[in-house]
C-alpha cells in the first residue's frame, strides 16, 4: 500500500488528522469547562478565565437522578441488544444461507425506515393498556423496532463471510444444522456479534423520541434527563454539561476497549450487503 | 366521542386481555407536573398535605414540558385516567375543555368552605373559564414584564418607557457596538409570537375581532410588525434573529443588553445573590410592558374527566391553591396568582420585596393570554412561523401577515 | 415447518409483535379525518389527507429541506470519513489515541449535541464566533442563509465517526496483493486509490450510505433543540413536520399520510441506489 513517503505530504496529512481530532475534542473541552464554571458565568464565551467550582458535579452526581437514569439507559440498551442478537442471529443466518430470502434481506431494512412519530401513538395506547407506561419493558419494545432490523442486517453480512464448508464439515461430523449453527458458526462470527451489538447499543442509548414519551420517574433514560435540563426557565448548562460528560465517559471507555474487535468484526463481513 | 374512541379501545383491548383493574387505588392520586422550580415548592408543601391526610397518597410525575401534552392526551383518551390531576398551559385550556378531558369545577368550588375563588386575579381566573364553566384553578402565572438594568437607566438619566414609541427610541439610544438596548426573542413559533404580541396590543391590534374573524393582517398588525422589526434592527444584537428565551436571558444576565421582555419571575432569578447575573445582581427592575397591555401566561390545576378519584383530587387541588397554602407557596418563591397574596406585606418580606409584587400586580391588571380558542397551539406556530420569516427578510410584512391569516383560517376550518 | 422458517421465526414473531399493530393503525389513520381532540368526528376521507399534504407548501418545503440535509450531510460524511480512514491507516503515530477520539461523537445523545452546538455557535455568546471574531470573521450560523448548513455540519460532527468506523473496517479487510502488483507497475498513490481501493470499498460505501441516509431522514433532535424549524421555515425537516402535525396539532390523519409519503420517497431512493450499484457490479 502507498504511504506518505514525502515529508511534506506527511506533514500535511498529520496536520489534517490533528485538525479533525481538534474539531472533535473542542466541544468536549467546552462541555467540561462549562461543567466547572460557576453559575454566574454559564454560557459566556470566555473559555479559560474563571475560578472553577465542582458544584455542578456534586449536584448532579449526588443530588440528582442522573446516575439512576444512566443505569436505566444502560439496562434498556443492553436488554434491547441481547434480544436483538438472540432473534436476529438465527434469522440473519437463514437469510445468508437459504434460498428464497433474497428480497427479505432488503425488506428487513424497511422496518428501520418507519418514522418514530407515526409509531409512537399506537405504541403508547397499547403500552398503556398493558400497564407498561413508565416501565423499561415499554421502551425496550419501542427500541426493538429500530435496533432489531439494523442488527439483523449487519449480521447477514457476517454470516456471508463464513465459508459454507465450516457447517458442512460439522454436519458430516454428525451435528444437526441447528447444532452446526449454534456450536460452529456462531463462535466464528463472535466479533461480528460484538460489532452489531455495539452499534445497536448506541442507537438505543441515544434515543430521545420514544424515551421522552414512554418513560416516567421510574424508567427515565439519560437523554430524557439531559433534555430535562432544558426547561421553560432556560438551559441549566452547567448541570447538563456534567450529565453529558458522565454519560459519554463510560461508553467511550467501552468503545475504546473494543474498537479493535469492532473494526475487525465489521471488516470481517458486515460491509458486504 | 364514542365511535372511534370505542374503536380505539377495542383494538387496544383486543391485544390485551389483562386490561382490567387498572383503577388507581382508592386514596391514591396521580399528578402530572412540569419540572420547574415551582414544582419543587409544590412537592415540598405536599408532604404536609399527606401528613394531614394519611389516607391519600399523592404521586407526582414530573417531566420536561415537551412530554406533557402527549401524556395528558393519552391519559385522557384511556377509559380511566392515569392522571387525576393535571396542570394546564393556557393555550391548551379551551382545546382540552372542548374535547371533554376536563371536569367542570364549579360545584366543587362552591362546596369548598373558605376557598375564596374571587380572590384569584381576575385576568388569570378568566383563562380557565370556558363556555361559562370553570375548568381549572390558577397554579402560577408567567405574565410578561419589562426587565431593565436600572443602573444603566439611572446613569443615563432615562425614564422607564411606557409607550412602545418611547421604548423603541430608548433602546435604540442605548445601543452601541458591543452593548444592546434590547435582547429580543424572534425565534420561530411561540417565542416571536409571544414577544410581538406586546407590540400588537400596543397598537390596538388583536388576532380575532368580536365576530371571530381573523384580523391578524389588518393595519394595526402591519404597523406592529414593522415596529417590531425596526426595534430588532435598531437595538437587538446582530445575528440574533433565531434567539429564544435562553440566549436573550444570557445576553441580559451577562451585561450585554439593557432590557428584555420576559416572564416576571425572571427578576428574582436575575437579582439572586451568586446567581446567573453574578456581580450585576440587584441592578434589575421589573415594569409593565410598554403600551400597558401584557401577554399573559398561566398554568392552572385541572381534574381529568375520566379520573376515578375526583374527590380526593379536588381535596388536593383545593388545598394547594387555598389562600393559606398559596401564601406560603409564594413566600417560598412561587409565582403568585391570588390578589390577597400579592398584597400581603409578609409575603413581600419573605419573598422578593414589595417592588416586585407591586409591579406584578400592575402587569396582571391589564393582560390577556397569548392565544385563545380550540386551536391555540397550532395558531401560535402558524403565526410565529410567518413572523419569523418577516423578521428575517424572507417575506414582506404584509405578505407574511396575509399568509398567517390564511394559515389560521385553514387551521380553523 | 421447513427448517429455514424455524430460523427466522423468532425474528418474525418479535417484529410483528412490535410493529404490526402500529403500522396497520397508521395505514388506517392516513385515510381518516382523525384529530385526537375531536374523536367524535372521525370519518373515512379517502385520499383527502394525501391531497391536503401534497398541496401544503410547508410539507413540500420540509421535504426539500430534508433532501438537502440528507444529501449534504451524507456526502460530506462520506468524503470526510473516507479521508480520515485513509489518513488513520497510513499514519501510525497516535493511531489508537486519535481513533478513539474520532469515534467519540456518535456516542453522545443527539439532543445533547444539538444543545451543545446551539451555545457553541451562538452569535453573541458562543465560543466559536467569539474566537472567529478575533480574527475578523463574523458568521451568522443560524441566520436564514446558513441555518440548514449549520445543522448539516452538526450532523457531520456527530455521524462522520460512523462512516469512519465502517471504512476503517473495510480497509482492514482489503487484500494486500493488488497493492503489491500496483507498486510493481509503478502506479502512483492517486491511481492506486481510484483503481484499487475505491472499487474494493464499493460495497462498504453502499452499506454505509444506506444506513446513514435512512437515519438522516429521521433528523429531529437538532431542529428541535436549536431552530424549531426557523428562521421562517428554512430548517423545518420532514420529521419535525410530522411531529408538529401529529403531536402538537393532533392531526393524526394528516401526519400518517405525510409519513407514508416520506416512506415512499425513501423506498424509491433506496431501490434506485441498490439498482445503481448492482448495475455497476454487473458492468465490471
Amino acid at each position: 500500500m502507498f504511504s506518505f513517503r514525502n515529508p511534506i505530504s506527511r506533514a500535511f496529512a498529520t496536520l489534517a488528522l490533528l485538525l479533525a481530532v481538534f474539531a472533535v475534542l473542542f466541544p468536549f473541552v467546552w462541555v467540561f469547562m462549562e461543567s466547572i464554571k460557576p453559575a454566574s458565568l454559564g454560557g459566556r464565551p470566555d473559555l479559560w478565565v474563571f475560578s472553577p467550582t465542582w458544584e455542578n458535579w456534586n449536584e448532579v452526581t449526588l443530588n440528582s437522578d442522573v446516575p439512576f437514569n444512566i443505569l436505566n439507559s444502560f439496562a434498556i440498551a443492553l436488554v434491547t441488544v441481547l434480544i436483538s442478537l438472540l432473534c436476529g442471529a438465527p434469522a440473519a443466518y437463514a437469510f445468508s444461507r437459504f434460498r428464497g430470502f433474497e428480497s427479505a434481506r432488503y425488506s428487513i431494512l424497511a422496518a428501520e425506515m418507519m418514522p418514530p412519530a407515526i409509531l409512537i401513538l399506537p405504541f403508547f395506547l397499547v403500552l398503556y393498556h398493558l400497564k407498561l407506561i413508565d416501565s423499561q419493558i415499554g421502551v425496550i419494545a419501542a427500541h426493538l423496532t429500530f435496533v432489531l432490523p439494523v442488527v439483523t442486517w449487519f449480521l447477514i453480512g457476517f454470516f456471508d463471510e463464513v465459508p459454507r464448508d465450516l457447517e458442512n464439515q460439522a454436519m458430516i461430523d454428525g451435528y444437526t444444522r441447528f447444532q452446526a449453527f449454534y456450536k460452529v458458526i456462531l463462535p466464528a462470527v463472535r466479533p461480528g456479534l460484538g460489532a452489531a451489538g455495539v452499534f445497536g447499543f448506541v442507537l438505543s442509548w441515544n434515543d430521545l423520541f420514544y424515551a421522552l414519551l414512554l418513560t416516567g420517574n421510574e424508567s427515565r433514560t439519560l437523554p430524557v434527563a439531559i433534555a430535562g435540563y432544558w426547561t421553560f426557565r432556560g438551559v441549566e448548562l452547567g448541570k447538563m454539561a456534567v450529565a453529558i460528560l458522565i454519560a459519554v465517559i463510560p461508553v467511550l471507555a467501552l468503545s475504546h476497549s473494543i474498537q479493535k474487535h469492532l473494526i475487525r468484526g465489521i471488516g470481517g463481513g458486515a460491509v458486504k450487503y | 366521542m364514542n365511535k372511534s374512541l370505542s374503536a380505539l379501545r377495542m383494538t387496544a383491548y383486543a391485544s390485551v386481555v389483562a386490561a382490567v383493574g387498572q383503577t388507581a387505588f382508592a386514596g391514591e392520586i396521580n399528578v402530572i407536573m412540569e419540572e420547574v422550580p415551582d414544582y419543587d415548592i409544590v412537592a415540598k408543601l405536599t408532604e404536609e398535605f399527606t401528613a394531614a391526610n394519611p389516607d391519600i397518597t399523592v404521586n407526582f410525575d414530573a417531566m420536561p414540558f415537551d412530554a406533557m401534552r402527549d401524556k395528558i392526551l393519552t391519559s385522557s383518551l384511556a377509559p380511566s385516567a392515569s392522571y387525576d390531576v393535571i396542570i394546564i398551559d393556557n393555550p391548551w385550556t379551551e382545546e382540552f375543555a372542548n374535547a371533554g378531558y376536563l371536569e367542570p369545577l364549579d360545584d366543587y368550588i362552591a362546596a369548598t368552605e373558605g376557598y375564596d375563588y374571587e380572590d384569584f386575579v381576575p385576568s388569570l381566573a378568566a383563562i380557565s373559564s370556558v363556555g361559562g364553566s370553570i375548568y381549572g384553578v390558577p397554579y402560577y402565572n408567567y405574565a410578561l414584564g419589562l426587565i431593565v438594568r436600572q443602573d444603566i437607566f439611572d446613569e443615563k438619566g432615562l425614564e422607564i418607557p411606557t409607550t412602545i414609541q418611547d421604548y423603541m427610541s430608548t433602546v435604540a439610544s442605548l445601543t452601541t457596538d458591543d452593548f444592546y438596548g434590547a435582547a429580543m426573542q424572534p425565534q420561530k413559533g411561540y417565542k416571536v409570537m409571544e414577544e410581538w404580541k406586546n407590540w400588537l396590543y400596543a397598537n390596538g391590534g388583536e388576532l380575532f375581532d368580536e365576530n371571530g374573524n381573523v384580523i391578524i393582517n389588518n393595519p394595526a398588525a402591519v404597523t406592529a410588525l414593522e415596529q417590531y422589526i425596526e426595534t430588532f434592527n435598531a437595538a437587538a444584537p446582530p445575528n440574533s434573529a433565531n434567539w429564544g428565551f435562553d440566549e436573550a436571558l444570557r445576553a441580559v444576565s451577562s451585561g450585554k443588553a439593557a432590557t428584555m421582555l420576559s416572564y416576571n419571575w425572571m427578576l428574582p432569578a436575575l437579582n439572586a445573590e451568586g446567581g446567573m447575573a453574578g456581580d450585576l445582581a440587584g441592578n434589575f427592575t421589573l415594569h409593565e410592558v410598554p403600551g400597558g397591555k401584557a401577554v399573559l401566561g398561566l398554568w392552572s390545576w385541572g381534574i381529568t374527566a375520566n379520573s376515578e378519584n375526583k374527590d380526593d383530587a379536588w381535596k388536593f387541588v383545593s388545598w394547594i391553591s387555598s389562600p393559606e397554602v398559596a401564601k406560603r407557596r409564594v413566600s417560598m418563591g412561587g409565582a403568585p396568582v391570588r390578589t390577597s397574596v400579592l398584597n400581603d406585606p409578609e409575603v413581600w418580606e419573605q419573598g422578593f420585596g414589595e417592588a416586585y409584587y407591586k409591579a406584578l400586580a400592575g402587569i396582571l391588571e391589564d393582560a390577556a393570554p397569548l392565544s385563545t380558542g380550540g386551536n391555540a397551539e397550532e395558531l401560535i406556530e402558524i403565526v410565529g412561523t410567518e413572523l419569523s420569516a418577516a423578521v428575517n427578510g424572507q417575506k414582506g410584512v404584509q405578505e407574511a401577515l396575509d399568509d398567517a391569516a390564511r394559515g389560521v383560517e385553514r387551521a380553523n376550518r | 415447518m421447513q427448517l429455514k422458517y424455524k430460523f427466522i421465526l423468532p425474528l418474525a414473531l418479535l417484529l410483528s409483535a412490535v410493529m404490526l399493530y402500529p403500522l396497520a393503525f397508521s395505514g388506517w389513520l392516513a385515510f381518516h379525518e382523525y384529530r385526537l381532540t375531536r374523536l367524535d368526528d372521525v370519518h373515512f376521507v379517502g385520499f383527502e389527507n394525501f391531497v391536503l399534504i401534497a398541496t401544503d407548501p410547508s410539507f413540500l418545503n420540509a421535504m426539500g429541506n430534508t433532501l438537502i440535509f440528507v444529501l449534504g450531510a451524507v456526502s460530506l460524511e462520506l468524503v470526510i470519513g473516507l479521508s480520515l480512514a485513509l489518513l488513520l491507516q497510513k499514519l501510525n503515530i497516535l493511531r489508537n489515541f486519535s481513533r478513539s477520539i474520532l469515534l467519540a461523537p456518535m456516542f453522545v445523545t443527539p439532543i445533547a449535541v444539538g444543545l451543545m452546538f446551539r451555545f457553541l455557535l451562538n452569535a453573541e455568546l458562543g465560543v466559536i464566533p467569539h474566537y472567529l471574531s478575533k480574527i475578523g470573521i463574523t458568521v451568522d450560523w443560524f441566520g436564514p442563509d446558513l441555518a440548514l448548513f449549520s445543522l448539516i455540519l452538526i450532523d457531520v460532527w456527530q455521524w462522520t465517526p460512523f462512516m469512519l468506523l465502517m471504512f476503517l473496517a473495510g480497509l482492514e479487510a482489503l487484500p494486500k496483493t493488488p497493492y503489491e502488483a500496483a507498486r510493481v507497475d509503478g502506479a502512483g498513490p492517486w491511481l492506486t486509490f481510484s483503481r484499487i481501493t475505491l472499487p474494493m470499498l464499493r460495497s462498504v460505501i453502499v452499506v454505509a450510505l444506506i444506513i446513514r441516509a435512512l437515519d438522516a431522514f429521521k433528523v429531529f433532535e437538532y431542529v428541535f433543540a436549536i431552530t424549531r424549524g426557523g428562521p421562517g421555515n428554512s430548517t423545518e425537516t420532514i420529521m419535525y413536520y410530522i411531529y408538529q402535525t401529529g403531536f402538537r396539532f393532533f392531526r393524526m390523519g394528516e401526519a400518517a399520510a405525510a409519513a407514508i409519503m416520506l416512506i415512499t420517497v425513501i423506498l424509491v431512493l433506496v431501490v434506485l441506489l441498490v439498482k445503481f450499484s448492482q448495475a455497476e457490479e454487473a458492468r465490471k
